[in-house]
């Protein structure tokens, strides 16, 4: 029996030894950042001002977006260009603006004003109105190399035949909505379409020969306006600097701040429990108007001044608001600014919690 | 700040640091285990050295047995040492056998009663030896199981009262808690699993050598049960023709 108990002991001492050593503390699980604003952290101040940042980057004075990656050279390229791609062809000059087609036309579009002409007037206006878009929309003004690469040529011709014919199309004086344009339309069916359009055309052309021009660029800047077909996709901002707290765009202001209200809803929301098992719980909005002490405590009891009557679910819901204002309180709001936060009316609307 | 805190991770998570963290209920139950566990191996080791010298004896007795040698020789070197198995046996009923004839026994029948009496008596003996601490295997192959459930079942309860002390539901709070008393199911798991197997294998053994011990003893009174037939047949004889 000694024989059998050493063994057993020391079998035993062995696993132990063996088990603290290499069944140590389990890895740590690698979890992604939840995308959350650390309120706590933010100044509170009287306006919500959010600055364009990274939302998981530390705060910083200034704060600032990651830094974007310059695009990598093309390897033994052959060709100087701006092009991702090595391509033989020399760089197409300027990406040729087309004109887009958009779900209803503008409005002027019901008086018959047909254009005299069209095809200078296609070709040369829409340059400078891409210009400008360009410069409203983007702060540094830098050449970009993806739009020479997406030109299509085939259906500019198409278009600007299909724009010709639409506007011959018009009637001399009726104010007939324009039909929305067919962008590639079969040779066959053209032709007979034209034809049939020369005679008002011509009318058209009579009489509107003395419309000034400048009203016609007005209206091709405001359609290339309208017409924005490209995706924005990533934005093409550049930045150089740290990444720092921030959000997705700037509001104004110098700083990342949330007002007073944000702060308090922040707080209130942590302890809100939705009842989720609810039928159409997304439309169980209720407002509740409460009382706060100076220190931030809930005076008295909050009280429902919409919604949370009717049925039992309703009832619930406004409960649930009562339970979270009462649970989370008190609220650290700057004390200062008493005045502003006294008495709050809260609407509580369950549509984002799904 | 607060959810800083909760956040993050939930400390040690190493075996000993689980250990150290349960409640005492739970920790006396993983001692018991482990006690348990370290029990049933030194019974395994000790039961499968004992079966495996058992068998060579047997086997050597065997051998000597069916040799042909003169069966008062073989008592009387057996009877000068401590015997197991068949030669206890052997050595019990050549016992009876030599008192009986000793004091001139009257009645062959009596006799060979006594003879088998005694060696039943051995060979109860030899199997209390061999199947002596298998009840301990088979108790905590069944029960320690039950008893790492109950310190798991503590530890959850604790861990749940932590939930509430602490008002928040974070995985946090409650995992470690949960880790912890699942370490008592897993040490019962562990002393449980061998104890059974080894129970059925020993068991097994056990029966086995015990049949072959009983075949012995069938066999040898079978034996003896003829030399007292021989013995007694011709002092009848010669009481008849006398």
């Amino acid at each position: 029996m000694k024989a059998g108990l050493a063994t057993s002991v020391t079998l035993h001492a062995a696993l132990l030894g063996i088990g603290l050593f290499s069944l140590s503390a389990p890895r740590a699980y690698e979890v992604a950042d939840v995308e959350s604003l650390p309120v706590d952290i933010i100044p509170v101040e009287s306006l919500t001002q959010i600055q364009e940042g990274e939302k998981q980057a530390a705060v910083a004075p200034r704060p600032a977006p990651a830094p974007t990656r310059r695009p990598d050279p093309v390897e033994n390229a052959q060709k100087v260009g701006e092009a991702d791609t090595d391509l033989k062809p020399p760089p197409t000059p300027d990406a040729k603006p087309r004109p887009v087609e958009s779900a209803s036309e503008p409005k002027a579009a019901e008086r018959p004003q047909p254009r005299p002409e069209e095809k200078p007037a296609a070709e040369e206006v829409p340059a400078p109105t891409g210009e400008t878009q360009v410069a409203a929309t983007e702060r540094t003004p830098e050449p970009q190399p993806r739009r020479e690469i997406t030109p299509d040529p085939v259906p500019d011709p198409l278009v600007a035949e299909n724009a010709e014919a639409e506007s011959l199309n018009l009637p001399p004086t009726a104010p007939v909505p324009q039909a929305r344009p067919q962008p590639p339309r079969p040779q066959t069916a053209k032709a007979p379409e034209q034809k049939r359009a020369e005679e008002p055309a011509k009318a058209a052309q009579a009489q509107t020969r003395s419309e000034p021009k400048k009203n016609e660029e007005l209206l091709d800047q405001v359609a290339a306006l309208l017409n924005k077909e490209e995706a924005s996709g990533g934005g093409a901002k550049r930045s150089q600097q740290e990444a720092a707290l921030g959000g997705r765009e700037t509001t104004g202001g110098e700083k990342l701040t949330q007002s007073e209200m944000d702060a308090l809803r922040a707080q209130i929301q942590r302890c809100w429990n939705v009842p989720v098992g609810a039928l159409d719980a997304e439309n169980l909005r209720v407002s509740l108007k409460f009382r706060l002490d100076p220190s931030g405590a809930v005076e008295g009891s909050p009280q429902v001044i919409s919604g949370g009557d009717g049925s039992s679910i309703a009832r619930a819901a406004a409960e649930s608001a009562r339970r979270a204002i009462l649970q989370c309180g008190p609220y650290d709001l700057p004390a200062e600014k008493y005045s502003a936060w006294a008495d709050v009316i809260v609407h509580f609307d369950p549509t984002d919690m799904f | 700040m607060e959810s800083v805190a909760l956040a993050a991770p939930g400390g040690d998570l190493s075996i000993w640091a689980l250990f150290w963290q349960a409640g005492w209920v739970v920790k006396l139950v993983m001692i018991g285990l482990l006690g348990a566990s370290i029990w049933t191996w030194a019974i395994i080791v000790d039961k499968t050295l004992a079966y495996a010298r058992m068998r060579r004896a047997l086997n050597r007795f065997e051998q000597v047995f069916w040799s042909g040698q003169s069966l008062e020789e073989l008592y009387r070197s057996l009877s000068e040492r401590k015997t197991t198995g068949m030669g206890a046996i052997f050595v019990a009923a050549m016992r009876e056998w030599k008192k009986s004839f000793e004091k001139g026994a009257r009645s062959p029948l009596g006799l060979q009663t006594r003879i088998d009496k005694a060696m039943d008596l051995a060979l109860a003996r030899e199997m209390e030896r061999l199947e002596g601490k298998l009840g301990f295997l088979a108790s905590v192959g069944s029960s320690a199981p039950f008893i790492g459930l109950f310190g798991t079942v503590v530890g959850i309860m604790t861990s749940f009262q932590a939930i509430a002390g602490s008002k928040s539901t974070n995985l946090a709070v409650v995992a470690p808690g949960i880790a912890e008393a699942l370490l008592a199911t897993a040490m019962g798991l562990l002393a449980a699993i061998p104890a059974v197997i080894a129970y059925n294998k020993l068991t097994a053994d056990a029966g086995r050598l015990g049949a072959r011990m009983e075949g012995f003893a069938d066999e040898f009174s079978a034996i003896l049960s003829r030399q007292i037939d021989e013995k007694v047949a011709p002092r009848t004889r010669a009481e008849e023709y006398a």
